[in-house]
């Protein structure tokens, strides 16, 4: 019970504590929850739930193991979200500190919640503080794009809270458990529509090709502390939502019916958003695209709802986390040390500053999924997944490795060794050098034994579903 | 029976008492009469009433009294600064306030057509009073002869369709009429008729498309105190008037009114929301949003057997008060939604209750706003799903007018202005917010 409601306690004490210890306050906060789930994992048995029931009708948790996984991953976010912006000026306000645990609440209740009213209201919850972290510590210039990302989330999601109603109706039930021994199928065409309202919710959030161009002006106008909240960790909501709950309970025609409309929109933003990374000048941007390409993949692989598939997509999962959180901070370095993010304005900052050369080409090369590193047993995995369904699918799904190599080894090769452009660099701080080697040490160690996770995430992943 | 008695009775105290032109004696009694009102609902049928003779005739149940009540107090408080800043009329502005309850109370849940006539005028004379009252204003004397000529206009179109039932049915009983038209006698074009004209006049009364032109002139002339009172318990006791005739009386010609009555759904949601974007005066802005939610609240129809109407309807009351009595503390006498820039910064009170307010209306959940859109829903879809799938696209207009309302709000101003709250305004924002999250443990 704790592990759910400790963001939201210290969440609401973050708005009474002073601005000037404010981000001591958030890194300590972000450690004890990290802490808590990490004890509380050591002590949880991978087989079964852990039921959490605060008397609530329509909201109930039951924890297994993948919704486990999850609970740790958002911790870490959080906690390296504070860590590595230990040293700029955002975390200087409480509003952020208070804000951002509030939606680490929501994050986690959505992770362990049991009903499917739970979670959209959880779905929803995170809505409100990523929305005033944009708005306030933005760089929007006007508010339409703001707008534009509120306006494809709440589209998508009152989609979906038209299929829960629907859902609920139709089976008369509301647990996961229930749902999955509803017998969906017999509802024919029906079953067809309420899937796609949920697949509109996740493809705005994952996003999916043309449910996307909310993502690269959000992202590059964030704060980047936003813009890694919502690359590492919003977007896996939609990515659990599928593998969790839409995939097994809609397991049949309705499936069968949304399988290749969601892999070719998947490979469509695997190719699209590599080839406009490539183009990109702007590193946010840059990225945001190369998020669109590696999303696609990990949303594609998952349609095809192959056990194995399933468990090294949430190894790829963590992998992107990783990632984006890595790239992310490299581009609000560069931003916050230069003020410009375009890259024909930067070059040779790795003379100046070896240290942060060093860390960004690691993260690049873990992006890159070289061996050893988590993406590529991600990456390798779900492609020959891929091929395995069909040929065609797997080599337009494995081009991103090709394309993925020009974007980033562009995206690291002219700020860093390009023709000198800069006059001066501040290296890493200490913090932010903790971050690199944590996510740098998490890669490396889940590329060589990616097991800890599968073998974990197996418990629940490889129930019988029917 | 109890309550209208004790809140008629506090009101005339009142009336009396505020000879003595003094603004606190006025509202502690008008709030003791209100609280003892709703205590006297909870506890009715639990002990031995005097007037239990005349229980049949006010059948309204004891939760909605409460509602009703609760909703008056929170608007008195909130507009106590404006009625005391005139403390020649304060005990009249709470008396009238307090008869037209008795009103509310006595037409919410009728069960006989000419009592309920006899609420509604109850209801709405004083109001028309309560509208005009600032004598100085011209924008309040024509808002308040706009009301009185277009509410008389709806109170005819009722009698003459409550005379119309009568002449179809031989009753005013909703039962006995019930019970008449049962037998086939719905399919007369006297009762078909009169039907639409009840239809209609309740439309007004509640401000839905296409009745709804003399909301936002009223609410724009009306003060916010005033509009605090007006754009919630008339609401409340019209839809409950409406869902309580319709889902009892023509139960059985459901098949004939409702496309008609989801074509209004469908035209309030989308003409309010639409037209609630263009608005730059907040008053103007709450009455189109009103209009909108008067069309969802209508949903309570679609399922006669089990309407979910009283959350919705509360988180609308509370969101609507607390957005109102934050509009007064910028805007008392002019109303433009320039002044609402920054707002939230004046006060951390002020910031939390806005949000939470205006999420509440958008119906974002975990406040209350979503749980009663969703119990509405709930019971709607099965019978009306395209009507629903239509009004949770207007839903989204409606969320970007709120979330514009919120944005312009929480920008920071260069210069932090602070405004200190009375103590009755940090009393009803924190009863407000505390309601709209308390939500999540009621459904």
């Amino acid at each position: 019970m704790a592990l759910i409601l400790l963001p939201l306690v210290f969440g609401i004490i973050a708005w009474f504590v002073p601005g000037n210890i404010s981000r001591i306050f958030g890194l300590i906060a972000s450690t004890v929850t990290l802490a808590w789930s990490i004890i509380a994992v050591s002590y949880f048995e991978p087989s079964e739930h852990l039921l959490v029931d605060f008397g609530l009708r329509f909201v109930r948790f039951s924890i297994d193991s993948l919704g486990f996984t999850m609970v740790l991953l958002t911790n870490s976010v959080f906690f390296l979200v504070f860590l590595s912006n230990f040293n700029t000026s955002i975390v200087h306000e409480k509003r952020f500190t208070a804000l951002a645990l509030l939606m680490q609440f929501g994050l986690l209740g959505l992770f362990t919640t049991n009903t499917i009213l739970g979670f959209y209201i959880f779905w929803e919850l995170t809505l409100l503080p990523i929305f005033l972290i944009l708005y306030w510590f933005g760089a929007f210039d006007k508010p339409r794009a703001l707008l534009q990302f509120f306006l494809y989330t709440l589209v998508g999601s009152l989609a979906m809270l038209l299929s829960i109603i629907g859902l609920m109706h139709l089976t008369n039930q509301q647990t996961y458990d229930a749902l999955l021994a509803a017998d969906i199928q017999s509802f024919g065409n029906t079953s067809i529509f309420l899937m796609g309202g949920f697949l509109l919710a996740f493809a705005v959030k994952i996003p999916l090709f043309p449910f996307h161009t909310w993502q690269a002006e959000t992202y590059t106008k964030a704060p980047t502390a936003g813009t890694m909240l919502l690359s590492a960790i919003m977007l896996k909501m939609a990515l659990f939502g599928l593998l969790k709950w839409v995939l097994p309970i809609f397991d049949g025609n309705a499936t069968d019916f949304w399988r290749w409309p969601v892999i070719t929109l998947g490979l469509v933003g695997i190719i699209y958003g590599a080839v406009i990374a490539i183009r990109q000048q702007n590193l946010k941007t840059l990225f945001a695209y190369a998020s669109l390409s590696h999303l696609g993949l990990i949303a594609a692989a998952l349609m095809l709802q192959n056990e194995h598939t399933n468990l090294i997509s949430v190894v790829q999962i963590v992998n992107h986390s990783i990632v984006s959180i890595g790239l992310f901070l490299a581009a609000g370095i560069i931003e916050e040390r230069l003020g410009t993010q375009q890259l024909d304005q930067l070059g040779g900052i790795a003379k100046v500053a070896p240290r942060f050369g060093f860390w960004f080409a690691v993260l690049t090369f873990v992006s890159l999924s070289v061996p050893f590193t988590a993406g590529f047993i991600g990456e390798f995995f779900l492609i020959k997944a891929l091929f395995s369904a069909h040929t065609f699918t797997g080599i337009l799904a494995s081009t991103t490795l090709v394309l993925g190599a020009v974007y980033m080894l562009k995206a690291y090769q002219v700020p860093m060794f390009g023709p000198t452009k800069i006059n001066s660099f501040q290296d890493l701080h200490w913090s932010e050098l903790a971050v690199f080697a944590i996510l740098s040490i998490a890669a490396i160690y889940l590329g060589l034994a990616p097991q800890c996770i599968t073998d974990f995430v197996a418990h629940s992943l490889t129930q019988p579903t029917h | 029976m109890d309550s209208i008695v004790i809140l008629f009775i506090s009101g005339l105290i009142g009336l009396f008492a505020g000879m003595q032109k003094k603004p606190l004696l006025s509202i502690i009694i008008a709030s003791l009469g209100l609280v003892s009102a709703g205590v006297a609902a909870y506890f009715k049928g639990s002990y031995i009433s005097p007037l239990s003779s005349y229980e049949a005739y006010v059948p309204t149940q004891g939760l909605i009294i409460i509602l009703l009540c609760t909703v008056t107090l929170l608007a008195i408080l909130g507009g106590y600064k404006r009625y005391a800043a005139d403390n020649e009329h304060t005990g009249d502005y709470l008396a009238l306030i307090l008869f037209s309850l008795c009103g509310a109370v006595l037409m919410a849940q009728p069960n006989d057509l000419m009592l309920f006539f006899i609420g509604l005028e109850i209801l709405s004379i004083p109001i028309y009073v309560l509208v005009g009252i600032e004598k100085g204003s011209s924008r309040s004397a024509e808002a308040a002869v706009k009301y009185f000529f277009t509410g008389s206009f709806a109170s005819a179109i009722i009698l003459f369709g409550i005379a119309l039932l009568y002449g179809a049915t031989g009753s005013f009983q909703l039962i006995e009429i019930q019970s008449n038209l049962a037998i086939g006698i719905w399919q007369s074009p006297m009762a078909i008729i009169g039907s639409l004209f009840l239809l209609a006049g309740f439309i007004f009364k509640i401000g839905a498309v296409p009745f709804h032109f003399w909301g936002p002139d009223v609410y724009d002339g009306a003060s916010n105190a005033v509009l605090m009172y007006m754009a919630t318990v008339v609401k409340i006791a019209g839809i409950y008037a409406l869902v309580n005739v319709f889902g009892q009386v023509f139960r059985d010609s459901y098949g004939f009114w409702i496309d008609l009555v989801s074509l209004i759904i469908v035209l309030s949601m989308f003409y309010g929301y639409i037209t609630a974007w263009k608005q730059t005066s907040f008053r103007r802005l709450i009455a189109y949003s009103s209009i909108a939610n008067a069309g969802l609240m209508i949903f309570a129809l679609a399922d006669t057997h089990n309407s979910n109407l009283f959350l919705f309807v509360a988180a609308y009351a509370f969101a609507t008060i607390a957005l109102v009595v934050i509009n007064s503390i910028v805007n008392d006498d002019t109303d433009s939604l320039v002044n609402w820039e920054g707002i939230a910064w004046r006060h951390p009170l002020i910031g939390i209750a806005l949000v939470i307010s205006l999420f509440s209306l958008a119906g974002i959940p975990p406040f209350a706003g979503f749980f009663g859109k969703f119990s509405l829903l709930w019971s709607a879809v099965p019978h009306v799903p395209y009507t629903a799938i239509l009004a949770l696209i207007a839903s989204v207009i409606g969320a970007f007018v709120y979330l514009r309302l919120m944005m312009s709000a929480l920008k920071k101003p260069t210069v932090v202005v602070r405004s200190p709250l009375s103590f009755e305004q940090i009393l009803v924002l924190t009863l407000t917010s505390l309601a709209a999250i308390g939500a999540l443990y009621f459904i």
